[in-house]
């Protein structure tokens, strides 16, 4: 079958350069595609490189009302949470490279970059160190510890997890996320740009 | 045929045999990836724990030593969680005569929810209530839905994170060898 890779085809070096690099994490370029959902008009953002995907979907601020009223949270922590620009958020290890290598992701080490201004993102440790039991009950805490994404975790390939980021800026805002992570020694990075923050009801058509 | 038309079609040829020996490539790793379990080294003996099911009955992890035992942790809200747990009742089924355990540990709910959510999503395996989240904190769960495949001498042998196609036969027949293996 393969016969272009017998010694004496002229674009075996060619073949072989081509199938070393892309087996390399990293070395491809990241590719963000945006997508709008058909039916309810959430948008999406995917970012891919090497063995590493991120997924952003919008998340409506109702949503997030909705997920909340059904725990004991104040009306006060569930509009932070509500109008603080949730996604819904999944990161994969694809283990397209083949290395077997785990991806570590540390939200930690992540930015945004919103009105020419550069910093963190809500991270969930400090949201429930911030609220008293009046602001949430235990159980409802439950939910954010379970329900937000983990600030540290590692993903060998084939793992991926699910979970909601923040962002804390208003409904209908824009950023840039500028993605790391770790793979063997190497640290990478990416940005997102252009993420828009899902309207409130109010802006809704 | 003109030598550069010839070139062309060799190109051509050429071409096509990279899309496709890439495209290969790319599909049978993306497939297997998917359908793994990562082997938990140094032998981390699992956290024991006493917790009902949502029929009334009291399972603790120590019961099942000297069996394989699959630990599921899940919650309604968590999408990925409801997309596994059709393949866990299958698989279930296909496991359930063969001395292997399978154990769902529902984070943080009622019983109430459960049973309401039981109607979409039905289990035939026995489905326990960690409802005040303490169990899971025992555990090195980061998110949800994690899975540990506890080995029959009490170790944490596999871990799955997000969910899996559980009646996939390769990944069963992961969990089927931990009853003749020693080692993991």
């Amino acid at each position: 079958m393969f016969d272009c890779f017998t010694p004496e085809h002229p674009y075996r070096p060619i073949a072989g350069l081509l199938l070393f690099l892309l087996s390399i994490p990293g070395l491809c370029a990241a590719e963000v595609l945006r997508s709008a959902n058909e039916e309810n008009g959430l948008e999406k953002w995917h970012f891919i490189e090497g063995d590493i995907e991120i997924e952003l979907v919008q998340r409506l601020p109702d949503q997030t009302r909705a997920l909340l009223m059904n725990h004991a949270f104040s009306k006060t922590v569930i509009e932070q949470l509500a109008q603080g620009c949730m996604f819904q958020t999944i990161i994969r290890n694809s283990g397209k490279s083949s290395t077997g290598q785990a991806v570590a992701i540390d939200l930690t080490q992540w930015r945004m970059r919103h009105a020419g201004k550069t910093g963190n993102i809500l991270l969930k440790e400090p949201l429930l160190a911030s609220w008293s039991d009046a602001d949430a009950d235990p159980a409802a805490k439950l939910v954010i510890r379970w329900g937000m994404f983990p600030t540290q975790q590692e993903y060998l390939p084939g793992d991926y997890n699910w979970g909601l980021t923040a962002y804390g800026i208003p409904p209908g805002s824009t950023f840039d996320l500028l993605v790391s992570w770790q793979q063997g020694s190497a640290q990478y990075h990416g940005e997102i740009s252009d993420i828009l923050c899902a309207p409130d009801v109010d802006k809704l058509k | 045929m003109s030598l550069a038309y010839s070139t062309v079609l060799q190109i051509g040829s050429f071409m096509k045999k990279i899309i496709l020996l890439l495209a290969c490539w790319s599909l049978s790793t993306v497939t297997l990836a998917g359908q793994t379990l990562a082997p938990v080294p140094g032998k981390v003996v699992a956290p024991d724990f006493t917790l009902q099911d949502t029929s009334g009955k009291t399972h603790s992890l120590s019961d099942y030593r000297g069996r394989p035992v699959i630990i599921n942790f899940w919650t309604t809200w968590c999408p990925p969680c409801r997309e596994e747990l059709p393949s866990m009742n299958r698989a279930w089924h296909m496991i359930e005569d063969e001395g292997i355990v399978m154990l769902a540990i529902n984070m943080g709910e009622d019983e109430d929810t459960i049973f309401i959510f039981s109607a979409d999503y039905p289990t035939d395996f026995p489905v326990l209530m960690d409802s005040s989240g303490e169990v899971i904190e025992q555990w090195p769960v980061k998110g949800l839905p994690t899975t540990y495949v506890i080995a029959p001498d009490g170790t944490i042998a596999y871990r799955a994170i997000g969910s899996r196609e559980w009646d996939a036969e390769e990944l069963l027949d992961i969990v089927r060898a931990l009853k003749t293996s020693q080692a993991h």
